[in-house]
């Protein structure tokens, strides 16, 4: 009951502020809200047992990746484009479009037959340790090498032309 | 009782209103923003699977690790853009940006 109390706040803590990011008129509260919808995410993380994910997520979310947006919209835009309207004009196909898939995959997830049952959280760390650097050894070292690219791109590209 | 699929559904919802995002925003922070927002939808999808049918291993909540340190660079390298494309033509406006149509 208790557990089921907290699935609902935290689906609400997600999916409403979730919603706002993609209406509100001023793109500087959408980022705000996306702050509220990703810490949301990490709660479920949390619910999920999946405590390594919950502090990754807090910590390189919303600590690194939000404060570089919320650094960009300020950098970014006039006054003016603040009071535009912030959805084009075929917004309601997309509505559409978005009101279908979820009917679709709602369907399709609620006529699935599967019997799971979680079994007891265990502490996931050393195992999420042991995963990265043995079986997943590869493609840990090559997103090593994706965030130096990345890295190096986000300098090339946002380097002034001294001409 | 919550299962495996109120996750999913919960999931599937997030995954829409991103869609949404994409397609409606006119800006492109919001663009990107909601890209943000599929990225947590499959996350949240990853360690939900590993968490009720393969709870011995930690597989899905690697590959969700994997997930949020690609959506970290994607960010970078997006805003960088965002940045430079801001500095060129003065707007944020996706419409606006057509310097490659003839």
């Amino acid at each position: 009951m208790i557990e089921a109390i907290i699935f609902v706040l935290l689906a609400a803590l997600t999916l409403v502020p979730a919603l706002l990011v993609v209406t509100a008129k001023n793109v500087f509260h959408s980022a705000l809200w996306l702050v509220l919808s990703l810490t949301g995410v990490a709660g479920l993380y949390a619910m999920l047992a999946a405590d390594f994910l919950f502090a990754v997520q807090l910590l390189v979310y919303v600590g690194g990746i939000m404060v570089l947006l919320l650094f960009v919209v300020l950098l970014s835009g006039k006054p003016s484009d603040w009071a535009a309207r912030q959805v084009n004009e075929k917004s309601w196909a997309a509505a559409i479009f978005a009101l279908f898939l979820t009917t679709a995959l709602g369907t399709v997830i609620h006529d699935w037959s599967v019997s799971a049952i979680a079994s007891d959280p265990v502490p996931t760390t050393g195992m999420l340790g042991s995963l990265l650097f043995k079986e997943m050894l590869l493609p840990f070292e090559v997103v090593s090498l994706v965030l130096l690219v990345s890295l190096i791109g986000a300098v090339f590209f946002s380097v002034r032309k001294s001409s | 009782m919550i299962g495996l699929k109120h996750f999913l559904l919960l999931s599937v919802v997030l995954f829409a209103i991103g869609v949404y995002g994409v397609l409606a925003r006119r800006n492109v922070l919001g663009i990107l923003m909601s890209v943000e927002l599929l990225f947590n939808a499959v996350g949240i999808n990853f360690v939900a699977f590993n968490r009720y049918l393969h709870p011995e291993a930690v597989w899905g909540q690697g590959v969700a690790l994997f997930v949020i340190a690609l959506a970290a660079a994607e960010a970078v390298v997006g805003l960088a853009l965002v940045l430079t494309v801001y500095r060129e033509t003065k707007t944020v406006l996706v419409e606006r940006l057509n310097l490659l149509k003839g």
